[in-house]
């Protein structure tokens, strides 16, 4: 993993053409901005993780126990 | 049209056609080795339908088309996965929630409206779109009175 350190309102760009900014940092908190075109998706990872969870518990249904 | 059979675990052998195999971009979220799947009908007129890997005989996703249970469960895509999908306003496309029941309780049944899975009908292709909204429950319980949205996080 490359590790950059960083400064308030301090950026990197990834592959020219997204940027993400430090724009708060206040204890355990940072807040990001980021800037990318629009055909990139951003998503927070727990998301990513929830669904993963859920998908394993769905690959487990017993059709015996699906609803008429 | 060739047929082609499959062993499965929960359906026994199955007769398809190159034609009905639905490619996932990607996989299932959690299953990336797994790309080709049959649509095949749970029961008789039941809404339900399984998502049967070929590649992998265990492997099967139940699924509803949400307005089964939803009226205004109208989630709106990135560009991206619409370019990825080739979705164009016209293209024909089906949406599926995969459904999750613990085991012996079918009355905790819940959809997960976060990630649904879109088909272009036209060339097979799917994929697991990710809905980074707090609106769209993870877990939505199909037998609660409807909550049309949650606090955001």
């Amino acid at each position: 993993m490359l590790v950059l350190t960083r400064k308030l309102n301090q950026s990197i760009i990834i592959n020219g053409e997204i940027e993400v900014v430090v724009l708060e940092v206040r204890g355990e908190q940072v807040r990001l901005g980021i800037k990318a075109p629009k055909d990139v998706p951003v998503h927070r990872k727990e998301i990513f993780d929830q669904i993963q969870d859920e998908n394993r518990a769905a690959s487990e249904v017993d059709p015996g126990d699906i609803p008429e | 049209m060739s047929t082609q059979t499959v062993s499965t675990i929960r359906f026994g052998v199955i007769e398809y056609t190159p034609e009905d195999v639905i490619r996932v971009m990607g996989g299932i979220l959690g299953f990336p080795s797994y790309e080709q799947y049959l649509i095949l009908q749970h029961k008789e007129g039941s809404p339900f339908r399984w998502l049967q890997s070929l590649d992998e005989p265990s492997l099967a996703f139940l699924v509803v088309d949400p307005s089964h249970f939803l009226s205004d469960y109208a989630p709106e895509m990135e560009l991206r996965h619409a370019l990825d999908l080739q979705l164009t306003e016209e293209t024909a496309r089906l949406v599926y929630t995969i459904v999750t029941i613990p085991r012996g309780k079918p009355e905790e049944m819940t959809l997960n409206l976060a990630g649904p899975i879109v088909i272009n009908a036209e060339s097979g292709v799917a994929k697991q779109v990710v809905l980074d909204d707090p609106a769209y429950s993870i877990k939505f319980e199909v037998n609660r009175a409807p909550q049309p949205t949650e606090a955001a996080a």
